[in-house]
């Protein structure tokens, strides 16, 4: 298993790219703070209606917001596979040994799978359907706003072990 | 002039932050100056998304009750920010960038009040009305801006030649984004506006 992860995780080819491009690197990171403005901007706002801010807003309407999320997401997901399929063009270590010692990160990822735990909860409990209809005014359930407050937990502790990785490498 | 700024970044508290191996010194002041950001650029950018007719589903007008999110994400980004700031002082602002980075937040956040004037100053106009002319050249000056910061603010640590490389292939990608993104913001705008009709029809 160590094996397959420790070649399955490294691309000579994007580390190679990134060493040969010195604009690739900072590229993928300012798209990573794109994709972390699209996020909040879009799955937080969702949140933040549910726990009762913005109270005017229909909650279906928010809900055209969530594609915005899900892109920034996605492009969060892209870049970060960058960083670490390429991460020997900035550090002397393959990514298997990175995601193996370095707390931040794992703690990052472990957020990310909490993140989607707290989603699949949303739907599996049926609060999807709860607050579908949810006019103006009209408060979210206990647990919907429960799950809202998790959700926002959990994105803003990825961005914050996020941060933290670079002071184990 | 410069040897008050240098006593700053050698006082005490920047040296504290800079220098402590616990967690809770630089690392945690970019994570919240990344807080910062999120909330300010990312509420502020929604209500531009709406105002531009990305998502015309949106009531405008509850979304002047973001106001204090928005403005509190600015303040931990200006209250960080003057920590970062206090770290490095010296070679911040010797460097070009840095300012490219200052001058685009005060143009977005003097583009963000113009677009809240003309889009929320219409009490008037139903919540699904189109925004006016105005309000979009607001909305759409303030997302360049947000996005020359956010650029700036990753390429400080650079090297002149990279950055302008960086911006370069930052422009083409984002050019190449958004005309993907107008594609498909018009497709599923289409397509709900049909499936609106197929409802009508049938009542």
């Amino acid at each position: 298993m160590e094996s397959f992860l420790r070649i399955w995780l490294e691309w000579p080819s994007v580390a190679a790219f990134i060493m040969k491009h010195t604009w690739a690197w900072p590229l993928g990171e300012t798209f990573h703070f794109f994709g972390i403005i699209l996020l909040v901007g879009g799955v937080g706002l969702f949140d933040l209606r549910l726990l009762g801010v913005a109270k005017g807003l229909p909650v279906k309407a928010v809900t055209r917001l969530l594609p915005w999320g899900v892109t920034g997401f996605v492009i969060c997901v892209v870049t970060g596979l960058m960083f670490v399929t390429g991460t020997r063009a900035n550090v002397p270590m393959s990514p298997y040994d990175v995601i193996r010692t370095n707390i931040w990160l794992q703690l990052k990822l472990a957020f990310i799978g909490l993140a989607g735990l707290n989603l699949g909860v949303f739907y599996v409990t049926g609060m999807n359907r709860a607050v579908d209809h949810l006019g103006p005014g009209e408060d979210a359930p206990v647990l919907a706003k429960v799950i809202a407050f998790a959700s926002l937990f959990f994105w803003l502790g990825v961005i914050y072990f996020g941060r933290l990785i670079p002071e184990r490498l | 002039m410069w040897e008050f700024l240098d006593a700053i970044e050698n006082s005490g508290f920047s040296s504290y932050i800079r220098e402590t191996p616990s967690v809770l010194g630089y690392s945690t002041v970019l994570a919240l100056h990344t807080f910062g950001m999120a909330f300010l650029v990312g509420l502020s950018g929604v209500i531009a998304l709406r105002v531009l007719g990305a998502v015309p589903q949106l009531p405008l007008a509850p979304l002047k009750a973001l106001q204090p999110i928005i403005v509190a994400g600015f303040w931990l980004n200006a209250i960080t920010g003057l920590i970062l700031t206090s770290l490095a002082i010296h070679s911040l602002l010797t460097n070009w960038d840095f300012y490219v980075k200052l001058a685009a937040i005060a143009a977005a956040i003097v583009a963000l009040q113009k677009m809240r004037h003309y889009a929320f100053g219409e009490t008037t106009a139903p919540d699904d009305a189109p925004a006016s002319p105005r309000a979009r050249f607001w909305a759409g000056a303030m997302l360049l801006f947000w996005g020359i910061a956010v650029l700036g603010g990753r390429l400080t640590a650079y090297a002149t030649n990279i950055r302008i490389e960086t911006g370069r292939a930052v422009i083409v990608a984002v050019i190449l984004l958004l005309v993907a993104a107008r594609y498909v913001v018009r497709r599923v705008n289409r397509t709900s506006a049909a499936n609106v009709d197929n409802v009508e029809a049938r009542v």
